[in-house]
């Protein structure tokens, strides 16, 4: 844990899905906190309920149970349309299959949020053309979204989802779609925005992009089986000197 | 806000055909109900837009000759008034044929107020002292054309030779020959021949008024009588006429056009709304899916409907101003021009029917999308539109049905059309009730083609009325009887009779005797056979509360006849107030069974015109021969109107279909990858698709023919009945007729579902790229 102020925090938050008079407890009772500016990766298998956990926690399902508090308030009570509100300054949704809208071009698509958030076209134009150029797809700004391969897809979903420069971004499996190579340029991309001072809380089973996090925690079952900082592995060349040194 | 506009103009961009589709049915609509209601303005009331065209006078006054006209320009309530033209009575004389006549003494340049609309040749002319302008429906009657000679005498017995130079319409003149005598317009000279006693003639006076309703033009009348010093004895003012007096005598000229043209405009009020909200509420459905995403990224629930409200609701008012241009231009004097004479015309609509047709639709789109717009409301951003699992109702069956070797395509496509509820739904109820409308439409076209091929179902039998004129009774059924054209000639009299009571009047008539009667058919009952039974249009039974088999005694010709009524015919005449009978029931009845006319019945193909003229060469002019109005070319422009109506109802079913079937269809994209794989051929699953459509397509034809052939006779009957021609005058569409108009939608129906299949499945495969956006928010 960082000691910077707790951005994100979650207390005994559960999520139950009823369906047909069945009950099924994907989330339960996750106590959860996140500092400004901390980048946490959430790991478990399939089905563990990572994604309803990070849905739940950008207000795109309501809770069933548990508080949620974003920048010292209490945010798990309010309305779907106050949620949306909250959506548009504060937090920023990478998701797996990249999700642009299909009817506008990637400038619409980075510019919208902006735009809804009350910049003026002209902020909204200068901004975009910012994150498009930092992202490498300057050039692609006036492309439909389906013209674009699967990497140039999740940058501008990236670049769409830092537009209003967002206390939290959420990503669900954000290189779970993409190859190699275009999963590392992501990756590099996150790892900026977070050296940035970004906040991030990202999903994955992967546990080398895992690594790339302040913190990891792991789900299972829908419930937090471990939650630890990520510890830099040795370095060969500085054990030797270490050892070196202990004999020296 | 500017995220809003930014979606919205992405959205429109990105749906143009979509959005056309919305523009276009909206359009289609709002044309068709203005087209609709100006045509059953044009028909029920033809002479409104002369009114209108002709720059009528709102009150016509008629002064005694040398009767200073000028005070009546300066009395309140009076706007402007025209010019004093001279006119007097006169006679024209065509052999035998005597017609009285109005002559109109007019200067050469036309008048600005009730100026008469040329429909043929010129005006008068300087220069052209015996050149005349005939009145269009008299000249049709009198069988006048331009380049015609007449012979018109004057009170006196002045013979007075004229050259027909014009035909022109007015709307001064009421019904021609009910209410007013022939009219003709003549150089003032040339009047001043046919009444040189100038004392003899009258001045005729427009006046626009301020206030034109009646209660305005019964007020300037009583400022005229009382102007003149009283309305009584010795006033110069001899008469007034109103506009309202003369639209009142033509109101009536049409109505069982009126009746069907009135059912238009019901089947253009039913599928409006229908048609709208099918496209409105399949464009948002679609969308379903980005606005999940939408939500997702910060667009609140109200953003969502407000958003999708503006949008729709800024398509419906283009599609209304693109209805209402479309409209105008259409019924524009320019586009259409109506016949020689008086036909059906499309009325000019006022401004406030249109603002209210224009608003009505514009609201009803609103109101259209707010349902759909309330769902989009409620979409999860997670869970975007997650096509439904066929719930496996069918396995069974269609487990069996492959076992039985049944084409994979069949029973999948079957499977598939009863398994999704919401689609199918749409689709059979946006299907069948275009379709009910349409056959609705045809069976009115059928009840017209029935008039038309056997007018004698409507009274109309005869081609042509004989009066004698000249000749002596024997004399002219000889002349007739020699026609080889002729199948029958029946004698009759007909007597404007007062109700018991004197509250209103009917028509008794005598046609044919009971031994030989007037080819009548009877729609109820059966035709009178003795002196002492009677047949009776539905009119004359509700005003006399009596049913077929009762008794009656009314006073004909001065006379009390008893009669039994014995049959009920479809009288498109005087409001179905019609009782007919046998001369020989006169003669029983004391009264002269001597007949005024003789109706004639032409054989089959003959055309009552060139029967008309043969009997007056035949008769050396002295017959006086009229053709009856003949039901099939007033009809005619009915056919066109429904011909009209059933293209646009076919396009607006073929819009809810498509909209329904591409719904269908954008849910199975994923599927139709699956189905590949699984590994049928691509000619297969566009074989699943469109076996899949068009199931569900047949329901809602089959649906909508049997509700339309279920409903159009007792709906064209019930108009019959309201208006006085009775129960019985609609007429079955033939059992082929229904087979081909299966047949029809269901070919066209296959052709749309195989576009679209063929569009879906040439679609890139999804598998191979990205799932559909409707996978990629599930939870893990």
């Amino acid at each position: 844990m960082s000691d910077a102020p707790v951005l994100l925090a979650a207390r005994g938050l559960a999520k139950v899905y009823r369906s047909g008079g069945v009950s099924c407890e994907a989330v339960r009772g996750i106590d959860l906190e996140v500092a400004a500016g901390e980048f946490v990766a959430i790991m478990g298998p399939s089905g563990s309920g990572k994604s309803t956990l990070l849905h739940v926690l950008g207000g795109l399902e309501p809770a069933t149970r548990g508080e949620i508090w974003l920048r010292g308030r209490r945010v798990d009570g309010l309305s779907t349309a106050a949620w949306a509100v909250l959506r548009r300054k504060h937090i920023g949704f990478v998701f797996q299959f990249f999700n642009l809208l299909s009817t506008m071009t990637v400038a619409d698509n980075v510019e919208l949020p902006a735009l809804l958030a009350g910049a003026s076209p002209r902020q909204a134009r200068k901004r975009r053309e910012e994150l498009l150029a930092d992202l490498g797809i300057a050039a692609k700004a006036d492309a439909a979204p389906s013209r674009l391969s699967g990497g140039e897809q999740q940058r501008v979903a990236l670049a769409r989802a830092l537009a209003n420069e967002p206390s939290l971004l959420l990503a669900d499996e954000p290189t779970g779609n993409l190859d190699s190579t275009n999963a590392r340029d992501v990756l590099r991309l996150l790892a900026r925005a977070h050296a940035s001072g970004q906040t991030i809380l990202l999903v994955t089973h992967d546990a080398k992009i895992a690594g790339l996090a302040d913190r990891v925690v792991c789900l299972f079952d829908g419930m937090i089986a471990d939650d630890a900082p990520v510890v830099p592995g040795p370095r060969k060349v500085s054990a030797i000197q270490d050892f070196l040194e202990l004999r020296g | 806000m500017r995220g809003t506009l930014r979606w919205a103009r992405a959205d429109l961009r990105a749906h143009r055909g979509q959005s056309l589709v919305t523009v276009a049915v909206v359009g289609g609509v709002v044309a068709a109900l203005v087209l609709a209601t100006m045509l059953l303005q044009g028909a029920l009331n033809p002479w409104q837009q002369l009114f209108a065209r002709t720059n009528g006078a709102d009150t016509l006054v008629y002064l005694s000759a040398g009767t200073p006209p000028g005070r009546l320009a300066t009395l309140p309530g009076v706007r402007a008034a025209a010019p004093a033209y001279d006119a007097a009575p006169a006679t024209l004389v065509q052999g035998a044929e005597r017609s009285p006549v109005e002559v109109r003494g007019m200067p050469f340049g036309r008048p600005a107020l009730s100026a008469p609309l040329l429909v043929a040749g010129g005006w008068l002319r300087a220069g052209q002292p015996d050149e005349v302008v005939v009145e269009a429906s008299f000249a049709a009657a009198a069988g006048v054309g331009v380049g015609s000679r007449l012979l018109v005498d004057g009170v006196d017995g002045t013979s007075v030779g004229m050259r027909v130079t014009g035909i022109a319409d007015t709307a001064d003149q009421g019904f021609y020959p009910r209410w007013t005598p022939g009219l003709i317009w003549a150089p003032r000279a040339l009047l001043a021949r046919v009444e040189p006693a100038a004392s003899e003639t009258s001045e005729v006076v427009g006046l626009r008024l301020a206030d034109p309703s009646a209660a305005g033009a019964s007020q300037v009348s009583q400022e005229v009588f009382d102007s003149y010093n009283g309305a009584g004895e010795g006033s110069p003012v001899e008469r007034i006429v109103t506009s309202q007096q003369v639209r009142d005598s033509m109101a009536s000229y049409d109505r069982l056009l009126g009746l069907l043209l009135a059912l238009f405009g019901v089947i253009a009020l039913v599928a409006a709304p229908c048609a709208i909200a099918n496209v409105v509420t399949g464009r948002i459905l679609m969308g379903r899916h980005d606005i999940a995403m939408l939500k997702a990224i910060g667009f609140t629930p109200g953003q969502v409907v407000r958003m999708l409200l503006a949008e729709q609701t800024l398509l419906g008012m283009a599609g209304t101003g693109l209805g209402l241009a479309a409209a105008l231009i259409a019924a524009s004097p320019e586009v259409v021009r109506p016949p020689d004479g008086i036909a059906v015309t499309f009325a000019p609509l006022p401004g406030t029917w249109t603002a209210l047709i224009a608003a009505g639709t514009v609201i009803f789109v609103a109101a259209a999308t707010a349902i759909p717009a309330w769902r989009a409301r409620l979409v999860s951003p997670v869970a975007a539109v997650q096509p439904s699992p066929p719930r496996g109702h069918l396995s069974r069956i269609a487990r069996l049905s492959l076992m039985v070797r049944l084409p994979a395509a069949l029973v999948l496509g079957a499977r598939d059309a009863l398994t999704r509820r919401l689609p199918a739904a749409m689709t059979v109820v946006g299907v069948a009730i275009p379709m009910a409308m349409i056959t609705i439409a045809l069976v009115c076209w059928c009840t017209i083609g029935a008039f038309t091929s056997g007018p004698g179902r409507i009274g109309l039998a005869s081609g042509l009325s004989v009066y004698p004129g000249g000749l002596t009774d024997a004399q002219t059924t000889a002349l007739i009887a020699t026609d080889p054209q002729v199948k029958g000639c029946y004698p009759g009299s007909e007597f404007d009779t007062l109700l018991p009571g004197d509250n209103g009047t009917f028509v008794a008539r005598a046609l044919g005797d009971s031994a030989q009667p007037y080819p009548f058919e009877p729609v109820a009952g059966r035709m009178f056979r003795s002196p002492y039974e009677a047949v009776a249009g539905q009119g004359f039974l509700d005003l006399m509360h009596v049913k077929v088999g009762s008794w009656i005694d009314p006073t004909v010709d001065g006379v009390p006849v008893i009669l039994h009524i014995v049959g009920r015919t479809l009288e498109p005449d005087d409001n179905g107030d019609v009782l007919d009978f046998g001369l020989d029931a006169l003669a029983a009845a004391g009264a002269s069974s001597s007949p005024m006319f003789y109706r004639v019945v032409l054989r089959p193909g003959v055309p009552p015109a060139a029967a008309r003229s043969r009997l007056l060469a035949l008769s050396g002019r002295r017959l006086d021969v009229r053709a009856v109005a003949d039901p099939a070319a007033r009809l005619g422009v009915m056919r066109l109107v429904i011909g009209v109506a059933v293209v646009i109802l076919a396009l607006i079913a073929l819009a809810n279909l498509l909209t329904a079937t591409d719904i269908g269809l954008k849910d199975h994209v994923h599927e139709a990858g699956i189905l590949k794989a699984m590994g049928l051929t691509p000619r297969q699953v566009m074989a699943t698709l469109v076996v899949a459509v068009t199931i569900v397509t047949a329901a809602g034809v089959v649906v909508g023919v049997a509700a339309g052939l279920a409903i159009a006779p007792r709906l064209i009957n019930a108009q019959g009945q309201a208006s006085g021609i009775g129960w019985g005058i609609a007429a079955g569409l033939s059992p082929a007729g229904v087979a081909a108009l299966l047949a029809a939608a269901l070919a066209v129906a296959v052709a749309a579902a195989a576009f679209l299949a063929r569009r879906a499945t040439t679609a890139r495969d999804p598998l191979a790229t990205s799932p559909s956006p409707a996978t990629t928010l599930t939870p893990t």
